[in-house]
């Protein structure tokens, strides 16, 4: 390539598929300047509100126009990348929404540098959903993690949330490690780290398959599936509320997104293999989850178990899944919901928790039917679409993901994932049953329902109840989603 | 003449390899990683790559391992066999240690020897690099611009999570240390 050609590289489609990047990347600039001057105070929110809003609109006309492959083939603007992206920017504000009031005032000094971080995420989530290069998808797994390392221990004085910082910055920089070692093999043996380059000269012999079980490995960890689901539950339990909504929905997503992506290098024969991890994981997370006290504990294991059953469309797909985007359907029908499922629960927890971390306990929340019906009839709501009950948008998804496995012909591991999903259940009524059906216990009843924390409410409340229209209108009415997915 | 440098600098990498893992001083330990990182570079430019090998003693040795150097200085570990007394787990012994820096190393070695045939060697015109300046610029404002100017924002987040992180709360009686015990 000569100089003179490099600006080729840049017209206006290249300009139109990273015109979303850079969005995210002037409303970060411009939120951190915002935070130098005191007179900009009270512009913080509206920056961060109008840069995702502008973020979206312009991922939903590349949705419409399709850039395509640009920047020489590293990097894809087409409807599916367009449709993962509206997904993280969905996903950071829900996030961002559940975070506005939730911290202490000890922690509030911190507010521009938490929403900076925040709002890198999506950028981080955009590139590894777009990627069609191993380095461009590594920037973009950095770009995510490492902000999400800060906020996971952003309660400093809170060892839970140190703990879940530290422990996730450690594995997290395993899996990168391991990202980049695979993709090295990856390049010795096939000569490129473009996926089309290497789909072209296809993966054989023991170098490539090193290298694709390192890659395969980290996204594993990302999306938490077994045996790289250990770190979930601590993570969960103790970063703040808001960022285990982001960790629990937006990185999740932008995992699957590439692994969607990545599916060629894995062998055909690799089905049943993955099927059967994924089948573990389902059964680990819903057994896990069985046991927990705690609810946002409870609804980590929940998140192994749904990572599990999203996996099950990758085994399906490998397995001659007749319908050649039915994974890609899936997957992002059943993200779809569980982001709005998920990040509302958890916002909801958040809401609730802003007077300390009792409310995280099963026992807490007893009774809380008769104080607060709304907070309550929308958890259950979540609970319902979580465990995949009919007329919400989590039953769609988890019946889309197992009938791309029987059209591919892996019959048992349908009817098994489907049973371990019934078993969920037994979980996710708990907690109903408590809001319901049980007394509020005297220890509680004592208790003022207070709000400590300055502020209203009304923003988090207003986006959980969204999420909670949207749960049933993905369930009710999906031919409003389904018809435009790419 | 070539070849016999190659081999003396492999086995001294080695060894400062070995170094790395066997040393009982983690300021040892960090000088063997040096040695390594030197020998690596040398070997680097006798394949032709001069701008990797230039790369390799500024950013590693000139850099990250002066950045060791400092943590380590800062919290006065000195002999780490005080620690190394105490706990007496499998995994901290020097047995582990350097049976998983073998299996790695023998891991590395088998696959390469497993499928040498894919390795294209690349011949250097006399003189000449094998990694131009030019090239890696046209690579890195071509093909890799989306990464290299995202590696941009990976900074910057990254600097803000470090402030954020390692700032003193404004308001007192916040100390992060003082609760940290409580589990």
């Amino acid at each position: 390539m000569n100089p003179q050609d490099l600006l080729q590289l840049f017209d206006d489609r290249a300009l139109a598929a990273v015109a979303p990047l850079l969005a995210l990347a002037i409303g970060i600039i411009v939120l951190l300047l915002s935070g130098v001057i005191r007179a900009f105070e009270s512009l913080r929110a509206p920056i961060v509100v109008a840069t995702l809003a502008f973020t979206g609109w312009l991922v939903a006309s590349n949705f419409a126009t399709v850039p395509g492959s640009v920047i020489d083939g590293t990097y894809i603007a087409d409807r599916a990348s367009s449709a993962w992206g509206l997904l993280f920017v969905v996903a950071t504000l829900l996030a961002w929404l559940f975070s506005h009031r939730y911290y202490a005032e000890s922690e509030r000094p911190f507010q521009v540098e938490h929403d900076v971080l925040m709002l890198t995420t999506p950028l981080g989530m955009m590139l590894m959903a777009g990627a069609a290069n191993l380095i461009v998808f590594f920037i973009g797994l950095e770009v995510l993690s490492i902000p999400l390392y800060a906020l996971a221990s952003f309660r400093r004085s809170r060892a839970r949330s140190v703990e879940a910082g530290l422990k996730y910055f450690l594995l997290g920089a395993f899996a990168a490690a391991f990202f980049l070692y695979g993709s090295s093999l990856i390049y010795a043996a096939t000569g490129s780290l473009q996926l089309a380059e290497i789909k072209a000269i296809g993966l054989h012999g023991p170098l490539a398959l090193g290298g694709v079980a390192l890659v395969m490995a980290s996204l594993f960890f990302k999306i938490s599936v077994f045996p790289f689901h250990l770190w979930v539950p601590d993570v969960y339990q103790g970063s703040p509320t808001p960022v285990t909504a982001l960790m629990a929905t937006g990185t999740k997503a932008a995992a699957f997104a590439f692994l969607i992506n990545t599916m060629f290098m894995l062998p055909k024969s690799a089905a049943l293999a993955v099927a059967v991890v994924a089948l573990v994981t389902m059964a680990l997370g819903n057994l896990g989850a069985l046991a927990q006290t705690d609810v946002k504990r409870m609804l980590a294991y929940s998140g192994i178990a749904h990572a599990g059953t999203v996996l099950l469309v990758v085994a399906g797909t490998l397995a001659g899944d007749p319908e050649s985007s039915g994974a890609l359907h899936a997957a992002l029908f059943y993200m779809g919901a569980y982001v709005f499922t998920a990040a509302g629960a958890f916002g909801l927890l958040a809401l609730l928790e802003r007077d300390g971390e009792r409310f995280t306990t099963l026992e807490a929340l007893k009774g809380l039917a008769q104080r607060r019906p709304f907070v309550a009839a929308a958890l259950t709501i979540f609970m319902l679409s979580l465990g995949g009950m009919p007329l919400t948008g989590g039953f769609l998804g988890k019946w889309m993901v197992f009938s791309s496995l029987v059209r591919a012909g892996l019959i048992w591991p349908a009817v098994v994932g489907a049973l371990l999903s019934v078993i969920a259940f037994g979980y996710y009524l708990r907690v109903v049953i408590a809001l319901y059906m049980q007394p509020v216990s005297e220890r509680d009843a004592a208790l003022p329902s207070g709000q400590t924390s300055a502020g209203s409410a009304a923003p988090a409340a207003i986006a959980a109840a969204v999420c909670a229209v949207l749960v049933l209108v993905m369930g009710t009415l999906p031919g409003l989603f389904l018809d435009r997915l790419p | 003449m070539a070849e016999i440098l190659f081999y003396v600098l492999s086995a001294l990498a080695l060894l400062t390899g070995f170094g790395v893992v066997l040393a009982k001083s983690p300021m040892m330990s960090i000088l063997s990683l040096l040695g390594s990182f030197f020998c690596l570079a040398v070997i680097y430019l006798l394949a032709g790559f001069q701008f990797l090998a230039a790369a390799q003693i500024l950013v590693y040795a000139g850099a990250i391992l002066v950045l060791f150097l400092f943590v380590i200085m800062l919290l006065n570990l000195g002999d780490m066999g005080v620690v190394a007394e105490r706990s007496n787990s499998f995994l901290d012994s020097t047995a582990a240690r350097l049976g998983a820096a073998l299996a790695v190393g023998l891991g590395v070695i088998g696959l390469v020897a497993a499928s040498k045939a894919a390795f294209q060697p690349a011949q250097a015109e006399p003189g000449k690099a094998l990694d131009g300046l030019e090239a890696i610029a046209l690579q890195l404002f071509g093909r890799y611009s989306l990464a290299f100017e995202a590696a941009s924002i990976l900074l910057l987040a990254t600097m803000v999570a470090v402030i954020a992180l390692a700032k003193r709360q404004r308001k007192s009686g916040q100390n992060p240390t003082q609760n940290g015990g409580r589990a």
